[in-house]
């Protein structure tokens, strides 16, 4: 199971966390287009690689906090804990 | 082949002064304390200890351990036991499995004359028309499986589940293993060592050699002396992200089976080698057994094999299966050595015997023939880490290529050295994995708020400067000049994979997926090289050509119960739950809540209500206290009408949508101070409220002052419907005055309620009757209900539950969230969608919202159906006339106490939404039911007034 | 604070407080393991900046806790937020130290008394116990003595905190109240193996 980095908790069992997804802005609801605000709600990149998501620490500090991570690899950009990720020793 | 228990070993490990008495297939046998049910058995001369697969050939012990296909047994109700592991238990029932009517007369034993139906790809070929035909082929085929069979009427056992943070995991308690522990603990980390078997020593244990027997004793000794901690009959089945394991312990003294979740911070692998099997014609015959079942019948549990003996010898283990044979009084007739050329062909005699050995193109008689052709590396943790082993043909194995710097293999799967190069190579491998689990541990610490403060900086990730182990030749031995059996769990035979790669199925992962091999109980711990080697050989190219399948958890197959654990069901309960179950309350739970559903009549609750007065426990009504200057605006952007002017003691309803204008949920929310208000939300949607209101504050409002805290279990809710509440509520409040002008409809006030005080109330109702909703303290909430039921008893005051009060607000046609709306509900679908008010600058779902004005929604309607007898399901379809078109469905439906007859709400396309509209209802028995759309949601009291009163 | 003046902050008083847990434990021997209700024990909830002038006065970071001067138990429970516990009288001196704080700040605080059920198990092996139902690690350089940490305990998301009884390990455990008897029952499985027995309450909070 991943360790994902609370900035507030320390790295917790990603099962104490709420994934928010990718993080996107909100756009303004007064001046989007249909097309703007539904790319807020529906679109996502989904890149194979590094990646601006949010999560909520649910079980810990019920804190929202988004971060870096390589999708590919689970890498965080926290740095990742030595060692675990392939090529990720230093 | 005749086994029989020859005199005292000095490597047993039976108490030959304890003596077990069990049963197999009804008779009467005996073994000793230490023995596994495979070795008793052998020990008694037994041969045929299953009947494989498809043929259902005799199959006799192969390999005399865990890995063992051939000796899966029932004992008792549990099905699938290996007895080549499992320790011999006084009373034990044990009976064979996959054999009818007997072991020994196998009448699907023709099966062998049909073999022609049964090739690879079998499951794919016959059976499979006509279709209509195979509820009788799943019959027939489900008599033909292996398995034991299963107990409905097993009472559940109690499996436990523990998690543990050790630095240093090593999974394998051979001798470099063992090190490994001891070397890590003596750097200062906490070690857990897992044994497989259950005594940890590995191949130590079954070794004759002296100098062998020395060096388990000290190692033993050294575990005894220090921290690490040991686990034995215990299996690491899973390598998951970031060193997360799965670790099954069978041997737990409080559960039959715990499941430990680790996160370690290194995980040393050790698992050491699987001997594997040779394939070539009657090697399935029992009587061919490899040479490590050799050694441990003879000198772990003192068994003689047979009487005489052809040893193919490929290595060294195989020598020492020789030596140990003749020993316990095997006479050996012949050695092939299979490293200068030696080969055998086949073996002769019955299907349930061999009597003799073609090696070297010549005849030997014989009833026992030891193979000794090779190891597999069982690489499956390093696979789990994402690992890709690499496959050496000088050595004949796989060896380990790149797996991550947390993962650290040693022993027999790293490579080969005398035991003193095993012992240095684990050592190094301990410390090298204690190094790095401090570096993690370094990290970890720092970064935690609460632990303890580290000194100094991260230590380096110590580089890997282990010698590493060599690698000893090996003759590829693979298959012999004939075909045999390559999976002896799925009786798939070399000639099977040749054929399945003939068909196009060449590529390995394909072959495993049409034939199943490696897919039985070994699960390929014997099968996947001598696999992957017949397909090689099929297609003309070498085994590194066509690369291996990935192994993937569980290392060894573990049971249901294993991974359940402990259940963990966590259910919620009101303050007022003794009440309801010490009166004849029917519970019903609603997510993890237990509320009352009735206290036996529904319906007589209800004109109670409607006539009297009832309490209803609404405690899981969900609570949000919140405070703070930027509350209105907060409330604001969140529901989708107005909050900005709420007086103090005023309360509103107000409708909540998600950003895609979906309603997400109501309720009411008051305000009980200049900056203190109280949100309630539905009670399904309290945890979902808050952590929605959380998200908006935290990461697109956070320079608003608000502090929400959920209190929904903070207080004791009960609402007090009906005519005569104002009269209950007056003769237990103190301090407010309960007279309509005072406290009318709609507010909110404070109050000492039977002498608790901080109590407050709103009056509002979902019964559509005069109410009081009163949230009581929850340490007082039993007190306040109980003052309730004494004050009244002469106003007729009863209970009520939540089936009374589905009743009665579909009686006033209020909608539920996610009961009468769905995941496609826009606001304005409810009929509320004048509450929108799309001029506030900002909430969530406006854009949406703004966009679904101009549009016809499909609507939320009250239905009466023309019958008022008929209660359509919930979910019954309405449609167009005679047609199947769907133009919307009965959300809610009830018969109504009150207006004897049947009500419903529904969503209906929007040109049926208008009153007076007939509808055609189809109901679940295909019957056609006329129903009318009524005008407006309530079908009782529309205007209100009971509820004003 | 002017918030406190909330109709929830009604102190247990006449009538008794009814605790969550209803049912009744046979009479044991106190073992070395012990879990007690204290569910009856005042609690607050403080709310302030993470790093202002409350922070300062309570003095008692995220995952840290302290008992103050004037006798009461403070638990650093998340950012910017304090579980203050104790008599009703020592919460309400701590809460009134507060005062002075909301000029500076925005601040509050609320009586959790009657939200959060609380128990306290002790006991050497209190460790090996929590690890049969809570996934975090309890080794004392990861959990301290005085740490304060939220996490699922046999899946209910509770605080905790490491409150040493007389240098014996002990903590203190909260959640919602209504899932007060589940997770009593469900501490008293996972505490069978080590020979638990349920104790009286001792309404005691705080370290020396």
């Amino acid at each position: 199971m991943l360790l994902v980095p609370c900035p507030n908790c320390g790295p917790r069992n990603s099962t104490d966390l709420r994934y928010g997804g990718e993080s996107h802005a909100r756009p303004d609801p007064n001046t989007a287009s249909p097309a703007e605000w539904r790319a807020y709600l529906y679109l996502r990149d989904n890149p194979a690689g590094w990646l601006r998501e949010n999560w909520y620490c649910a079980s810990g500090c019920r804190r929202w906090f988004s971060i870096e991570r390589n999708t590919a690899t689970n890498e965080f950009r926290d740095p990742p804990l030595p060692g675990d990720k392939r090529g990720g020793a230093a | 082949m005749t086994m029989s228990r020859q005199g005292v070993q000095p490597t047993e490990v039976i108490d030959r002064a304890a003596k077990l008495r069990f049963r197999w297939n009804g008779k009467r046998f005996s073994g000793f304390e230490g023995d596994t049910i495979a070795s008793a058995l052998a020990a008694s001369g037994e041969q045929i200890f299953s009947r494989s697969m498809k043929y259902h050939r005799p199959r006799g012990i192969l390999t005399a351990d865990y890995w063992d296909p051939n000796l899966m047994v029932q004992v008792g109700d549990d099905p699938n036991v290996r007895a080549g592991h499992r320790l011999l238990e006084s009373g034990m029932d044990v009976r064979s499995q996959n054999a009818w009517p007997s072991l020994n007369r196998d009448i699907k034993a023709a099966n062998s004359l049909f073999g022609r139906f049964l090739t690879a790809g079998f499951y794919y070929k016959t059976f499979m028309r006509p279709q209509w035909l195979w509820p009788t082929y799943e019959r027939v085929l489900a008599t033909f499986a292996p398995g034991g069979k299963i107990d409905l009427d097993t009472p559940h056992a109690y499996h436990d589940k523990r998690y543990t943070h050790p630095d240093v995991v090593v999974a394998g308690a051979g001798p470099a293993g063992i090190e490994a522990a001891l070397a890590a603990s003596g750097e200062g980390a906490s070690v857990l060592l897992v044994s497989h078997e259950h005594a940890v020593g590995g191949h130590l244990r079954y070794s004759s050699d002296a100098a062998d027997q020395a060096a388990l004793a000290e190692l033993r000794a050294a575990l005894d002396a220090s921290d690490v901690e040991v686990l034995t009959d215990s299996t690491v089945t899973g390598r998951y992200e970031d060193n997360w394991l799965g670790i099954v312990q069978r041997n737990h003294p409080i559960a039959v089976e715990r499941l430990i979740k680790a996160r370690a911070k290194t995980l040393v692998a050790a698992p050491g080698l699987i001997e594997r099997p040779y394939v070539f014609e009657g090697n399935d015959r029992p009587g061919v057994i490899t040479s490590g079942a050799a050694r441990r019948l003879a000198n772990l549990w003192g068994v003689k094999p047979g009487e005489r003996a052809v040893v193919f010898s490929a290595n060294a283990d195989g020598d020492a299966a020789a030596a140990d044979l003749e020993r316990v009084g095997t006479e050996i007739a012949a050695v092939i050595d299979g490293r200068t050329g030696g080969r055998i062909s086949s073996t002769s005699g019955s299907s349930r015997a061999v009597d003799a050995v073609v090696a070297d193109g010549a005849s030997i008689d014989a009833d026992l023939l030891v193979v000794a052709a090779g190891w597999t590396a069982p690489t499956s943790l390093l696979n789990m880490a994402g690992d890709r082993p690499v496959y050496d043909p000088a050595a004949a194995r796989f060896f380990p290529s790149d797996p991550p710097s947390n993962v650290l293999a040693t022993g027999g799967l790293a490579g080969d050295a005398d035991l003193d190069g095993l012992r240095q190579h684990g050592a190094a491998t301990g410390r090298l994995a204690a190094a790095r689990a401090a570096a993690v541990r370094h990290r970890l610490q720092s970064r935690t708020a609460r632990a303890l403060p580290v000194d100094g900086d991260e230590p380096a990730w110590a580089p890997d400067e282990r010698v590493p182990l060599g690698r000893d030749p090996h003759p590829e031995l693979y298959r012999a000049d004939t075909h045999g059996m390559v999976d002896m769990s799925e009786d798939i035979s070399s000639k099977d994979l040749v054929a399945a790669a003939h068909e196009g199925y060449d590529s390995v992962e394909l072959a495993k997926r049409y034939t199943t091999a490696t897919m039985g109980p070994s699960q390929g711990k014997l099968e996947t090289v001598n696999t992957v080697a017949a397909i090689a050989e099929a297609r003309g190219e070498t085994i590194s050509q066509v690369g291996t399948t990935v192994w993937r958890p569980p290392y060894a197959p573990l049971t249901l119960g294993a991974l359940a654990g402990r259940m963990f069901e966590p259910v919620r309960v009101s303050p007022i739950h003794p009440w309801h179950e010490a009166n004849n309350v029917s519970i019903i739970q609603a997510g993890q809540w237990l509320r009352p559903d009735h206290y036996g009549d529904p319906a007589a609750e209800v004109r109670n209500v409607r006539e009297n007065v009832g309490l209803i426990d609404v405690t899981p009504l969900g609570k949000l206290d919140l405070r703070g200057p930027d509350v209105p605006k907060l409330l604001s952007l969140l529901y989708v009408n107005k909050w900005m002017k709420l007086g103090v003691g005023r309360v509103r309803y107000g409708m909540m949508c998600a950003e895609d204008g979906v309603v997400l949920d109501d309720g009411v929310t008051g305000r009980l101070g200049e900056d203190h208000y109280m949100m309630s939300t539905t009670s399904s949607g309290a945890g979902g409220v808050w952590e929605w209101v959380e998200n908006w504050l935290q990461t697109e409002r956070p320079d608003w002052q608000v502090h929400v805290t959920p209190v929904t279990t903070a207080y004791a809710s009960i609402n007090v419907a009906g005519p005569k509440s104002r009269e209950l509520m007056s003769r237990v409040c103190e301090g407010v005055d309960l007279d309509a002008e005072a406290f009318p409809y709609m507010t909110v006030r404070e109050a000492t309620v039977a002498g608790v005080a901080g109590c407050f109330m709103w009056r509002i109702g979902f019964t559509g009757e005069l109410s009081f909703e009163l949230h009581v303290p929850a340490g007082h909430g039993l007190h306040v209900w109980e003052a309730l039921m004494d004050s009244g008893s002469d106003l007729g005051v009863g209970p009520f539950g939540l089936e009374a009060q589905r009743i009665m607000r579909l009686e006033k046609g209020h909608f539920i969230v996610g009961q009468d709306t769905d995941g496609l509900t826009l606001g304005p679908s409810t009929g509320l969608g004048s509450l929108i008010k799309l001029d506030k600058d900002d909430f969530a779902g406006k854009p949406e919202l703004a966009w679904a004005a101009d549009r016809s929604l499909p609507m939320v309607v009250a239905i009466q159906p023309d019958d008022p007898d008929v209660v359509p399901e919930e979910a019954a379809q309405i449609v167009r006339g005679d047609t199947n078109e769907i133009l919307g469905r009965i959300t809610s439906s009830r018969y109504s106490p009150t207006l004897n007859r049947s009500i419903c709400l529904g969503q209906v396309e929007p040109d049926l939404a208008a009153g007076g509209t007939k509808v055609t209802v189809l109901l679940e028995s295909g019957e056609r039911i006329g129903a009318t759309v009524i005008d407006h949601h309530a079908h009782f009291d529309p205007a209100g007034e009971r509820l004003r009163g | 604070m002017a918030e406190a003046a909330s109709p929830q902050n009604s102190a247990p008083q006449s009538p008794a407080f009814e605790s969550p847990v209803v049912r009744s434990y046979p009479a044991m021997r106190a073992g070395d393991l012990t879990l007690s209700d204290e569910s009856a024990v005042t609690k607050w909830l403080v709310r302030a900046g993470a790093d202002g002038p409350a922070a300062d006065l309570l003095g008692a970071p995220f995952g840290t806790s302290r008992a103050v001067a004037g006798g009461a138990l403070v638990l650093g429970s998340r950012p910017g937020e304090w579980i203050v516990l104790g008599t009703a009288g020592e919460v309400a001196a701590t809460v009134a130290d507060l005062a002075g704080c909301e000029e500076q700040e925005f601040c509050s605080a609320l009586d959790w008394t009657h939200g959060r059920a609380m128990f306290r198990v002790t006991g050497t092996s209190a460790a090996r116990m929590l690890e049969k139902v809570c996934g975090l690690d309890w080794s004392d350089h990861m959990t301290p003595e005085g740490a304060v940490v939220s996490a699922s305990v046999a899946l209910v998301t509770c605080d905790i905190a490491r409150n040493d009884r007389d240098g014996v390990r002990s903590y203190l455990i909260f959640c919602d109240r209504s899932f007060g008897q589940y997770l009593f029952d469900a501490l008293i499985d996972a505490g069978n193996e080590f020979g638990l027995s349920v104790a009286a309450a001792s309404h005691s909070h705080s370290a020396d």
